[in-house]
């Protein structure tokens, strides 16, 4: 058998050196700019900007110090983690119930309503910034990740509804049929029996509503505009040091921080990631 | 005095049992409504909202003190804009080429990948650009190839070029540094999803055309690829869609530059909104951009979700 399925693939006559040769050179071009810039986060700022390139540069720790001490680091971080937080939460608690609806029942409009939700992922933020601008100021909103948490929650319902909905609709019939004739109600059968069967949906929706919060740039430059309401994503463009210009190993640190715990996260949900990045259109 | 009380007292049991009934019964159709109006609800807030919003300031001439209405003058200058119609078309040129080179590198690569022994290893490795926060990457690009010339540099070393290159000066070079930093970061979101939908067809299917004699290549080309073609079209819609509101790049690589050729329209907007606070004019714009979404968003997403359901 295993010879068989040799023999089979070699026949397919695919040049296995071609393979590797593409494959290679196509990591090599995603790795290549990651490990050097990761090497700008740990050099002196000295070492950045030179008539030459430095390619092996001197260790140091700088940046790390810089980003604390000299920056209110600790309060991007804590507006991002709020933000990003506070706003799955309203994305679960919104688009749980709607995905059930649109999974489960049959009523007039569902078809409708369900591209209504699809569509506002088609809207590009730039038209909408103004008027939410205007909004978030006439509520006193402005500058604070209360409005950032509302503002991401918007911009990620329609992914999580999506990708949820995909999940409930696998779920077999007769497991709430026999929940229903026990006399379970509606919001019952939602809660003990679909809920848990599609928690993997749940919590890849959850992940990439993550992804996309902490990615998010146009709204949160509107909106935030003192340290109070950064995020991580808008406090990289304000490492700058007035005629020093932009402080590069602190902006590439920042970068890594952010990215360690996205890179972990989607790890584990790898599996389930092609589905959520179509919002359920590919059952991966 | 007891016999009708007792028979009072069994009415006033039957008549909230009927009434919880019937009202259940109006339950039971309004459940489903109920359970998605909360986020129908939000969503509204956010796109008929300002939707209907730009769509009244669009009529208007707005500064800090004071509205004034103009009618449709600031429709009448904005076709006759040159900046807004270069904005449409650096949008447009910009992003269809992205997509095409995604496109073809992520078929390309996922073709390669996806019944290799490694392909774990090979989709971690390549799914790692899609994972920094994108104001990053810019920031990445705009350091290597402009402020440390290390792009510049590493072509003088193997002799391509002499001299400092001057990527920015150029129309094509700025349109070409926007595409590549699009291309290394959303490269593997195609490579992700094409992977999965080749993993997920029929094996049996490819397996009877290599018996029957066809090549590799034919066998991608003409029975692959037409299987996962629906999932292909909804990953390019969604990618479509993304690349056409880019900002972050332009916006931290070549602040639309040089001389407007890399101002997408995002950036026009922005640009108009926020720099020259010419609130009515931007909104006139927006309204446009809506306009062009909701014909897209009708005719080809639609389209393309239902294909890729069931």
């Amino acid at each position: 058998m295993a010879l068989a399925t040799s023999t089979a693939k070699r026949s397919r006559g695919e040049n296995l050196v071609l393979r590797y040769v593409i494959l290679g050179a196509w990591a090599l071009f995603c790795l290549a700019p990651v490990l050097w810039f990761l090497s700008i986060g740990f050099r002196p700022r000295t070492e950045i900007i030179t008539p030459e390139p430095i390619y092996i540069p001197t260790f140091s720790l700088d940046a790390w110090h810089m980003i604390w001490e000299d920056w209110p680091m600790a309060k991007y971080l804590r507006n991002s983690v709020l933000a990003i937080f506070g706003s799955v939460v309203i994305d679960l608690v919104l688009g749980i119930p709607a995905a059930y609806s649109l999974a489960r029942y049959r009523y007039k409009g569902r078809d409708d309503i369900g591209f209504y939700i699809l569509s506002t992922r088609m809207m590009a933020p730039a038209i909408v910034a103004i008027p939410i601008f205007f909004l978030f100021r006439n509520l006193g909103l402005l500058d604070t990740i209360w409005a950032l948490m509302l503002i991401y929650a918007a911009i990620n319902l329609s992914i999580v509804t999506w990708i949820i909905r995909s999940y409930m609709i696998e779920i077999p019939k007769e497991l709430e049929d026999a929940a229903r004739t026990d006399g379970a109600s509606d919001l019952r059968i939602l809660w003990e029996i679909i809920i848990p069967a599609v928690l993997p949906g749940i919590i890849t929706a959850a992940v990439i509503a993550m992804i996309f919060a902490i990615n998010e740039f146009l709204f949160t430059l509107l909106i935030a505009s003192t340290p109070d309401a950064y995020t991580l994503s808008v406090a990289l463009a304000n490492f700058t040091g007035g005629s020093d210009g932009l402080i590069y190993n602190a902006i590439a640190l920042v970068a890594f921080l952010a990215f360690v715990p996205v890179f972990l996260v989607v790890v584990l949900i790898q599996k389930h990631l092609s589905r959520g990045l179509t919002m359920g259109a590919v059952k991966g | 005095m007891t016999y009708p009380s007792l028979l009072n007292a069994g009415a006033a049991i039957a008549a909230p049992v009927k009434l919880r009934k019937k009202r259940s019964k109006r339950m039971q159709a309004l459940f489903p409504y109920l359970l998605v109006a909360p986020a129908v609800l939000y969503l509204l807030m956010i796109t008929l909202y300002p939707g209907v919003y730009a769509i009244y300031q669009s009529f208007f001439r707005v500064t800090f003190t004071a509205w004034r209405p103009v009618g449709f003058e600031n429709y009448a200058d904005l076709f006759n804009d040159r900046e807004f119609w270069a904005a449409l078309w650096n949008t447009f040129v910009i992003g269809s080429i992205a997509l095409a080179l995604q496109c073809t590198l992520a078929l390309t690569l996922a073709f390669h990948a996806y019944r290799d022994p490694w392909i774990k290893g090979w989709r971690i490795v390549f799914l790692v650009p899609m994972l920094f926060m994108p104001s990053a990457v810019a920031f990445m690009f705009k350091l290597s190839f402009l402020d440390a010339r290390v792009f510049s540099d590493i072509l003088q070393t193997i002799g391509l070029i002499e001299g400092n290159l001057n990527i920015t000066s150029s129309t094509w070079g700025s349109r070409a540094l926007l595409i590549v930093a699009d291309v290394w970061q959303w490269t593997p979101f195609l490579f992700i999803i094409f992977v999965a939908a080749l993993q997920g067809q029929d094996e049996e299917v490819e397996e009877a055309a290599r018996l029957d004699g066809a090549s590799w290549l034919q066998i991608f080309w003409n029975v692959s690829l037409p299987m996962i073609r629906p999932v292909v079209v909804v990953a390019l819609v969604l990618r479509g869609i993304d690349i056409t509101t880019m900002f972050a790049n332009v916006f931290i690589i070549t602040k639309g530059g040089p001389g407007g050729a890399t101002e997408t329209i995002s950036f026009f907007i922005y640009r108009l909104g926020f720099k020259t606070f010419n609130f009515g004019y931007a909104s006139a714009a927006s309204v446009i951009m809506l306009i062009i979404t909701i014909i897209v968003a009708q005719l080809v997403v639609k389209r393309a979700f239902q294909s890729s359901r069931d």
